[in-house]
């Protein structure tokens, strides 16, 4: 039977190919099973499964059960039974048979549910009627005492399909049977009714969705005149084209509006049947209920809005729902979902002006469950809303051999391999500055591929109209274009560069900058190609991406010392003066205002030889000094900032030509002492001064500050001290990573400083309890001696210790 | 007929490539993997911790030519494979007895 037309009645097809099978079946069996009326006593047949149902394709398997009384039964109908099945097969029908005795069918079968369930779509068809009739019963009973478990069962097997196909629907070339939002899942929602004891009719939405999906089966089944379940790119042409259209992406999309149907209303019912669970999780969830707050509730693992009418007056409220799903792992409710679809356009509309609504984004894009957030914004349609220059890319399939993903989908997998690498990338986000700005940059990577032409300048035309609406920092504006237009190029080099060769760690370097960018490209990338599919992250390449990101961080952090500003950059004699000798890294890492007024900074240190400044960020706290150049320097300035029981996060220190150092040191307040007491940030000023200029013994300072206790044997990190005297320049670069404690800078600036050492540039960084710096040191202006490094090391491992 | 497998840097496996379809060679099978010959290891000092390379990351592609076909096949490859470094890599030739095309059953010369 050839079918052309896109919207044939696929039910009535169904329902006549059963009855064409019908006929052989029992004609056969009339001829082999049951020639005589005693032979029809303690043998039934009954059609089963899809054939049960009378929902047969074509090339599908015909599911017959041989119902028999007694196992001595079963023994005696062996040989007319074969004869049967192979009169079946003779006539071309595949034949999935079961014989069974009347009790092994009311018996749960936990490691073969596949029969329990098929006994679900039971027809008579012919034999021992009195036998059928006692399964037939039987069966509502068996199903009724049986249902906790067969649901069980069913659900298991559900999720472990759902697996199989990395628990999403989509996929480029979906399975459209056995796929999440396939034809099995709109099954299972027959089978959980049943189970339930009713059979109300489907919502006419999913009645939609089957039958869209049963005709593509119907069709890939004729055209491959096999049982062939797989939307390939070439039927996709071929079934756009019949359906009258003329873009096969454009027909794809209307195939996974309708799988994402069966699929919501799938999952809806499995987490409703999973809700009846044991009392230790009741109280668990009893205890999450309550982290509501007075916007959002929780009942049942779901978020829930309070007042889901105020959508309409606070279209905001819908992104401080998203923000407690990414803080508590919670994700919002069907019915907050459903809201929140309900309130599309107003959102759409309200969110398409200009809005300073990036604080919110970032906590959305930074807490612990950003991309369950991120999902859920995406699935309610609430990123749409927000960023609408994604919408081209929404169930977008782009044809490529190693992709799997819709694009969407591609950056969701993204978003979830950035935020749970493997090792050896996974310290890498938690030492991210803004990761807030990888985050958008990753939503927007491939943005473009929605759009026509090159698919990165598409990317950066979209994010930079986003970003003009929700207006994150100049700085986060700049790290997000930088690694959207740079994010192929670590796959590029890894592909065409030979990673061994230094010029290609030095253009690699070049390119990238900063460590911080670094990392938020070797992020990117990493997660790039994890979500190509769920296979092309092999080792192999994760070591070549490893290797690479190693060496251009050597190489930017050598690049410290040898990587000078020379000549005369733009900006007038003064500041050209001022640059003159400062690592190039400073101008990369520094806005123009923050130069500005370093300068200013600079100016005034004139007068006294110092000069400190201490402001607040947003969660801590930044002291800039200038001072001209003395032995111990750093470590007094370290060392006062230990004295008033502060904790430096960060630090950079840098020398100009004209013997001018520039010092920064960000640090955490952990007592509150500065935001409680202004004076206290006066004071601070005022010490830090007279501590650099060598009035005030530093010494003093920290001689009343308590010592912390000894971190646990099993948190602690040994101390690790690299020299390396091959690093670029006159210096010898000290490489120190160790168990960060109060005070810990000041010991190792001292160790170096007490030993001859004249600190060049420093660049410190804690991840955690993890302190990682970096000193270049210099001994009469030119590399320590090996007799200098002994001791130094002997020092610095005593103050790290 | 001869089995031409080539252990190469994996940087220069689009030159070969290029170089193997411009003499008609469209045909071959890639791997991803890893060894070392003279070349040894390398060795990354990352964060104060010592990261050694013991097996270098290689790509190995193998692919069957005429017998006539095999020195052009050979030449083609080393010069698009060679930089003059240690650790270009190494080419094997063997001898294939057989060559069977599973879709139509053609054998030997036509199979491939």
């Amino acid at each position: 039977m050839e079918i052309r037309p896109s919207n044939f009645d696929v039910g009535l097809l169904l329902a006549a190919r059963a009855a064409k099978v019908d006929n052989v079946v029992l004609e056969a069996a009339e001829a082999l099973l049951f020639p005589t009326q005693d032979s029809r006593r303690g043998l039934a047949l009954a059609a089963v499964g899809g054939y049960g149902r009378r929902q047969l394709f074509p090339y599908s398997d015909v599911d017959l059960l041989l119902l028999c009384a007694t196992e001595r039964e079963v023994a005696e109908r062996k040989a007319p039974v074969a004869e049967f099945l192979r009169r079946l097969w003779d006539c071309g029908l595949r034949v999935s048979q079961s014989v069974r005795t009347l009790a092994e069918c009311l018996e749960v079968h936990d490691q073969n549910i596949e029969l329990n369930i098929s006994l679900l779509d039971l027809r008579s068809m012919a034999g021992d009627r009195a036998l059928y009739g006692g399964l037939e019963e039987k069966m509502p009973r068996f199903l009724q005492a049986n249902r906790d478990a067969l649901v069980r069962n069913l659900s298991r097997l559900t999720h472990e399909r759902h697996a199989r196909f990395a628990d999403t629907l989509y996929h480029l070339e979906p399975a459209i049977k056995e796929a999440p939002g396939g034809l099995r899942d709109y099954q299972l929602l027959c089978w959980l009714e049943q189970l339930r004891g009713t059979r109300a009719a489907a919502p006419p939405e999913l009645q939609r969705a089957f039958e869209h999906l049963a005709r593509i089966r119907w069709r890939l089944h004729e055209m491959g005149g096999r049982d062939q379940n797989i939307l390939t790119f070439d039927a996709q042409d071929v079934l756009a084209e019949e359906w009258g259209q003329d873009d096969a992406a454009l027909w794809m999309r209307e195939y996974f509006r309708h799988s994402r149907t069966v699929y919501r209303a799938a999952s809806r019912e499995l987490e409703s049947l999973e809700g009846q669970t044991s009392g230790l999780l009741a109280q668990f969830r009893d205890w999450r209920s309550r982290l509501g707050n007075a916007d959002i509730g929780v009942r049942r693992e779901r978020a829930f809005l309070r007042e889901p009418h105020m959508l309409e007056s606070d279209p905001e409220l819908a992104l401080r729902l998203f923000e407690f799903a990414a803080r508590h792992g919670i994700r919002p409710s069907l019915e907050a979902t459903r809201r929140i679809e309900a309130q599309s356009e107003r959102l759409r509309a309200w969110f398409s002006v200009p809005r300073p609504i990036w604080p919110s984004l970032n906590r959305i894009f930074t807490l612990p469950h950003a991309p369950l957030a991120l999902r859920a914004m995406h699935e309610a349609g609430a990123l749409g809303a927000v960023f609408p220059e994604l919408d081209a890319t929404e169930c977008l399939v782009i044809r490529d051999f190693y992709h799997r993903y819709t694009v969407d989908e591609h950056t969701m997998v993204a978003m979830e391999k950035l935020w749970r690498p493997g090792a050896p990338f996974a310290d890498l986000l938690s030492e991210m500055t803004e990761p807030g700005a990888l985050v958008l940059a990753a939503l927007f990577h491939d943005a473009g591929k929605g759009s026509p032409g090159g698919h990165v300048d598409g990317s950066l035309r979209l994010a930079e109209a986003a970003m003009d609406r929700v207006a994150p920092p100049p700085r986060e504006r700049d790290t997000v274009l930088f690694l959207i237009r740079n994010h192929l190029e670590l796959s590029a080099a890894m592909q065409s560069r030979d990673l061994f060769d230094p010029r290609t760690i030095r253009e690699a370097a070049g390119r990238v900058e900063t460590v911080e960018r670094l990392k938020a490209l070797t992020l990117l990338t990493y997660a790039d190609i994890s979500a190509v599919n769920p296979s092309a992250m092999t080792p192999w390449r994760a070591a070549q991406l490893w290797q690479l990101y190693m060496a251009v961080y050597n190489e930017l952090t050598r690049a410290l010392q040898s990587d000078r500003i020379g000549g005369v950059p733009a900006g007038g004699a003064e500041r050209a003066e001022f640059l003159e000798g400062f690592p190039t890294r400073y101008l990369r890492t520094h806005s123009e205002t923050e130069i500005d007024e370093h300068m200013a900074l600079e100016a005034r240190s004139r007068r006294r030889g110092v000069a400190v400044d201490v402001r607040r960020l947003d969660a801590a706290w930044r002291m800039t000094l200038a001072a001209t150049d003395r032995p111990g320097l750093f470590a007094a300035a370290a060392g006062t900032l230990s004295g008033f029981g502060l904790n430096i996060l960060r630090a950079e220190a840098f020398g100009n030509r004209r013997g001018v150092v520039l010092d920064t040191f960000t640090f955490a307040d952990p007592m509150r002492s500065l935001e409680l007491n202004p004076s206290e940030v006066d004071r601070l000023r005022a010490t830090a001064e007279r501590v650099i200029a060598g009035r005030t013994d530093v010494g003093e300072l920290l001689r009343n500050r308590p010592s912390p206790g000894p971190p646990s044997r099993k948190a602690r990190i040994p101390a690790k001290i690299h020299f390396d005297s091959e690093a670029g320049g006159a210096a010898t670069l000290i490489e120190i990573v160790a168990q960060d404690r109060p005070g810990l800078l000041y010991d190792l600036a001292s160790a170096i400083s007490s030993n001859g050492g004249n600190i060049e540039v420093v660049l410190i960084d804690t991840e955690a309890h993890k302190a990682i710096d970096v000193f270049y040191v210099t001994e009469e202006g030119g590399k320590l001696t090996p007799e200098k490094r002994a001791a130094m090391a002997e020092a610095l491992q005593r103050a790290a210790d | 007929m001869k089995k031409i497998e080539a252990i190469i840097q994996p940087f220069k496996l689009d030159e070969v490539k290029e170089a193997l379809k411009s003499i008609g060679i469209d045909g071959m099978t890639i791997t991803d993997v890893r060894g070392h010959g003279r070349q040894k290891g390398h060795r990354e000092i990352y964060r104060g911790q010592e990261y050694n390379v013991d097996l270098l990351p290689k790509v190995k592609l193998e692919l069957v030519a005429q017998d006539a076909r095999c020195e052009d096949v050979v030449k083609a490859l080393a010069a698009a494979a060679r930089t003059g470094k240690i650790g270009d890599g190494k080419i094997f030739v063997y001898d294939v007895a057989e060559a069977i095309r599973i879709r139509n059953d053609d054998r030997g010369d036509s199979a491939l």
